[in-house]
């Protein structure tokens, strides 16, 4: 592939990045929400977040692997307890990072 | 005090920093592997701020797709932030400008987006807050994607340091600071529960993270139902 392809393709990946991430601000903030859409819209958050979380934790490389193979699973385990415990982001990425190093190096 | 909330805003990304550096670099490598100058690997970074896209790029340049192809994939990848954006309206109108608003969306990924929608749960969104939220984590993607593109193969692997569960870790705690009720636990879990089904049924969604979109509509009207 020569250069100006992949500029033309640069170009063009950030413009259809960019639209979807700024024209809903900019034209849709000029009209109020029904408050069931604004509810509707509350819940979209939890669900990304749940979304995510699933994906990262239960298919890390792209499909389920449910194996005790799979290093997400038990480093989402002391994660998840120390974020309920002490509800802190910092413990939790330390905790959550030491246990994916140890169980990437030693097992 | 508004010094103030631009600091808070930079320091909220020092975990998504951390979480995209492995990724960032890893762009880099990859990208000149697939044959892009630094410059453009660069640039890619700075002008498109879209992980997943960006890797979908790299994987069919190097499987000799159709330029149309690789727009089509980047459109579908990218569609969920018409979500994303559309739920930030409520908490950005009346509070930032739109225009600024809307400009600060630039930045707007899985992970900022994630961070910014857990602090609107208590504190009122500022244009300076997301400003330093937002360019600090773009400043460590393209930082990363440079240092990738430059020492490539010199940096052994980075997950030997827990780096590739940063990011997962953050959205573990952002997940459990964001529940609130009853109702957001059942609308995690179906969320959960619908991606993977998807994405175990129609494989395809993996890639181009459909299975997302289709998980939260139906989530979030579940929550509705369960809200009545």
């Amino acid at each position: 592939m020569n250069s100006s392809s992949i500029w033309f393709i640069i170009i063009s990946v950030s413009i259809v990045s960019i639209l979807p991430r700024i024209l809903p601000v900019a034209v849709l903030s000029r009209f109020d929400f029904p408050a069931q859409l604004k509810k509707w819209l509350s819940f979209v958050a939890p669900a990304v977040l749940g979304s995510l979380t699933a994906l990262y934790i239960l298919a890390p490389d792209g499909y389920i692997d449910l194996s005790i193979n799979n290093n997400f699973i038990w480093s989402f385990i002391p994660t998840l307890l120390v974020a309920v415990r002490t509800r802190s982001l910092l413990y939790s990425l330390l905790v959550g990072m030491a246990t994916m190093a140890l169980l990437y190096n030693f097992f | 005090m508004q010094s103030k909330e631009l600091r808070q805003g930079i320091s909220d990304s020092i975990p998504i920093v951390l979480g995209y550096l492995p990724l960032g670099f890893a762009f880099g490598v990859l990208a000149g592997e697939a044959g892009m100058s630094t410059i453009q690997a660069t640039a890619m970074s700075i002008l498109c701020f879209t992980g997943a896209g960006q890797y979908i790029t790299l994987g069919l340049m190097q499987a000799g797709g159709a330029v149309i192809t690789i727009i089509v994939a980047n459109i579908l990848v990218n569609l969920r932030y018409i979500l994303f954006s559309t739920s930030l309206v409520p908490y950005l109108k009346g509070r930032v400008p739109t225009i600024t608003g809307s400009l600060l969306c630039y930045g707007l990924t899985d992970e900022t987006y994630a961070v910014s929608m857990n602090r609107y749960q208590d504190h009122p969104p500022t244009a300076l807050y997301i400003a330093g939220l937002n360019f600090s984590s773009h400043l460590g993607w393209i930082l990363s994607t440079f240092l990738g593109a430059v020492l490539g193969a010199y940096i052994t692997n980075p997950d030997r340091l827990g780096l590739n569960f940063t990011l997962p870790a953050m959205f573990v705690c952002l997940l459990v600071f964001m529940i609130r009720h009853r109702s957001d636990v059942l609308v995690a879990l179906s969320a959960a529960l619908i991606c993977l089904l998807i994405g175990h049924f129609a494989p395809s969604t993996m890639g181009n993270l459909f299975n997302i979109i289709i998980a939260t509509i139906i989530a979030a009207s579940l929550g509705m139902v369960i809200n009545e």
